[in-house]
């Protein structure tokens, strides 16, 4: 008659709960325009920036092939790919027809370069300096110069006081993704598992599952299933933008985001658990689904302060949030990846963020087991706190 | 066998319990009755852990009743519920393993259950898509599906129609082993007469009757029924005997032993024809008011 669900009831209790949200369309349907979103916000700017292989450009005679070597090489690498064209009108053709980004054609007093509706002003520059850098080259044959002389003392070299990991654009833009998965995803889970538990109240089954298990078993099932999920929900997305990343040619980007994964899973899980135990009494203190608008009141609190916080403070107050527990799950992956964070700081962050989970989940579990079999009438969390357990 | 002893629930300032003791015996049904707010449902609450009492405490087979054995056990609570939007195959196999039936275990007996309701071909469906009589069919199932060991049952056959009610009687006969403890509560004293072995009387938190249904109504002394053909007025002086009523022809009367109602019949055959005589039993709803005077 026994097996192992009778050691772990809250097992089944988290089990009955990923089988229910899996099976629930809202919840699919959820996740997948998340994903979808996600897709687009990973593979829209690169598509916009460009499709992944290098502009082509239609020249005209083999000098614009060498500009347009040129301009490859200040590019980096292939940049530029040279389309030959017979004459001006056939190259007029392949712009207006989009086949080339543009065309460079011999000019009056050097060259023209040809657009369709504008010219990008990365492809004007570098078709202007490789332009500037062929010619000077050949003046400088011509007035008895080595094209290393002519350049002497015009070198521009940048330094950076404090390099950043990722560009300041896309480091912000990871930034406000990072916070935003954890707030989207704690705030929907969140209220999945207050309006759970106040079905289970509605429908007074709950009266049959608390003369079968623990209580606390039922808290600790539905805050593991719903983690479970969130965290599977997360790993789901991510591994959609990596695809997205890898098939739009954006490693870079994924090197720098890679190492905080790690730190991201952890304030993740150790926020989401504190969060879930508050959120089920949420659920608890209600008794109908209309009161969940005020009992999750404070719960939106906790998450919707540090969120703003975490995004748009200040660089100094961000760096407090990043040691505030809850705040810290937002705060701190985003700082490591915008700025360079020495290890002991996220460390610390999680052990402050660990104290208090504790701290939450056990304050959270005494609430739920002293006012989840009270179906009379909505409580307060004042009242919650007052009442002696029965 | 399950007991209660010595239990006692404050409400704040109200006592809603006062030192209830009594016992459930295996294999007989026990009636649990009593004006609305006597007690019943917190008495049953706390038999399943559900709310915690004052004073006093639960007991199975003479030791303390544990979290583990309660967990065997079966309860249907007054207010009814199960997951309205889980079908009702799925969340009896899920009731099942809470309970502690491994999972095989659990689709087996629940495929039994809906077979012997006439639910099978619903299995798929979800339960609030169910009508009323039948969704108080899977709650008693659910209640039944791990093979529970006791079974407390709060008001069980309230809102079903007699046809339902014997469906209900039959599956608990045949479900019910004989070393199953039932208590059951209910109003409805026609019903818990015939089905009940043992009775418990219930008013304002303290028990006031208790014992086999047969012997309560039966009373402390036997009562007698005598029907004559003519005027039944003489028996008011006949020794031995105490007259509780004479109407014509019709009297009730009480004696100590079985032996004087025989005289007395002797003695009314030899003035006339007898219609009618025989023992007359107590309606249980005489038994119920007098307790709860």
């Amino acid at each position: 008659m026994n097996d192992r669900a009778l050691d772990r009831p809250w097992m089944l209790i988290a089990e009955r709960e990923i089988v229910t949200k899996l099976r629930d369309k809202t919840f699919i349907g959820s996740t997948l325009v998340m994903l979808v979103i996600v897709m687009a916000a990973v593979i829209v700017p690169a598509l916009l920036a460009g499709s992944g292989g290098p502009d082509r450009i239609a020249v005209v005679d083999d000098a614009g092939v060498k500009v347009v070597q040129q301009a490859s090489a200040i590019e980096g690498g292939d940049g530029y790919e040279v389309t030959r064209a017979a004459d001006r009108p056939a190259a007029e053709q392949l712009v207006t027809d989009g086949d080339v980004e543009g065309a460079l054609l011999p000019g009056t007093d050097g060259y023209v370069v040809l657009g369709k509706d504008r010219v990008s002003s990365g492809l004007e520059s570098r078709l202007r300096e490789a332009v500037v850098n062929v010619g000077m080259e050949r003046n400088a044959g011509a007035a008895g110069l080595t094209p290393t002389e002519l350049r002497a003392g015009t070198k521009v070299e940048l330094e950076l006081l404090k390099p950043a990991p990722l560009p300041d654009v896309v480091a912000t833009f990871v930034n406000i993704g990072l916070a935003l998965v954890f707030y989207m995803t704690a705030l929907g889970f969140g209220m999945m598992i207050a309006q759970s538990v106040v079905q289970e109240k509605e429908s007074r089954v709950v009266e049959i599952l608390a003369a079968a298990v623990p209580i606390r078993a039922l808290l600790w099932g539905k805050v593991l299933g719903n983690t479970a999920l969130a965290l599977s929900q997360i790993v789901v997305i991510a591994g959609a933008s990596v695809v997205g990343l890898v098939a739009t040619d954006q490693l870079d980007i994924l090197k720098v985001v890679a190492p905080v994964a790690g730190w991201f899973v952890v304030f993740f899980v150790l926020g989401f658990v504190a969060l879930a135990g508050l959120w089920a009494v949420a659920g608890s203190l209600a008794t109908r689904q209309e009161d969940l608008g005020s009992t999750t009141l404070p719960g939106q609190m906790i998450l919707m302060i540090p969120f703003f916080f975490s995004v748009f403070a200040g660089s100094s107050a961000k760096t407090i949030a990043s040691f505030v527990p809850i705040a810290s799950s937002m705060a701190m992956p985003g700082r490591m990846l915008t700025e360079r964070v020495p290890v002991w700081q996220p460390l610390v962050a999680i052990v402050l963020l660990l104290i208090a989970t504790v701290l939450i989940v056990r304050l959270g579990a005494r609430l739920y087991e002293r006012t989840l079999l009270q179906t009379g009438r909505r409580l307060g969390y004042r009242e919650a706190l007052a009442i002696k357990p029965s | 066998m399950l007991s209660v002893a010595g239990l006692t629930r404050r409400f704040g300032e109200q006592l809603a319990l006062e030192d209830v003791t009594f016992d459930v015996v295996p294999g007989r049904m026990t009636g649990f009755v009593g004006a609305n707010g006597a007690g019943k449902t917190t008495a049953m609450r706390i038999i399943l852990g559900v709310l915690a009492a004052s004073a006093g405490e639960v007991r199975w087979n003479g030791g303390p009743l544990t979290q583990t054995t309660r967990r065997d056990f079966g309860y249907m609570p007054e207010e009814r519920g199960l997951y309205p939007k889980m079908k009702i195959r799925d969340q009896l196999v899920f009731f099942g393993r809470l309970h502690g039936l491994d999972p095989d275990r659990a689709a087996e007996r629940t495929d039994k259950l809906l077979e012997r309701l006439g639910l099978a071909e619903r299995a798929t469906d979800v339960l609030e898509t169910l009508s009323l009589g039948n969704q108080q069919r899977v709650q008693i199932a659910a209640a039944l599906v791990h093979k529970p060991i006791a079974l407390v049952l709060d008001e069980p056959f309230s809102g079903l129609d007699p046809l339902a009610v014997d469906a209900m009687v039959d599956l608990l006969r045949e479900e019910v082993t004989p070393e199953v403890p039932v208590l059951f509560s209910s109003h409805q004293l026609d019903l818990v007469e015939r089905l009940c072995d043992d009775l418990i009387v219930l008013a304002r938190g303290k028990v006031v009757a208790a014992g086999p249904v047969a012997e309560l109504a039966a009373g402390p002394s036997l009562t007698y029924k005598l029907v004559v053909d003519g005027d039944a007025g003489w028996l008011r002086d006949v020794r031995g005997i105490r007259v509780r009523d004479v109407a014509g022809a019709t009297a009730l009367f009480d004696v100590e032993h079985d032996g004087v109602a025989q005289q007395v019949l002797q003695q009314a055959v030899t003035r006339g024809p007898v219609l009618e005589f025989g023992p007359e039993r107590v309606a249980l709803s005489d038994v119920f008011r007098e307790a709860t005077r």
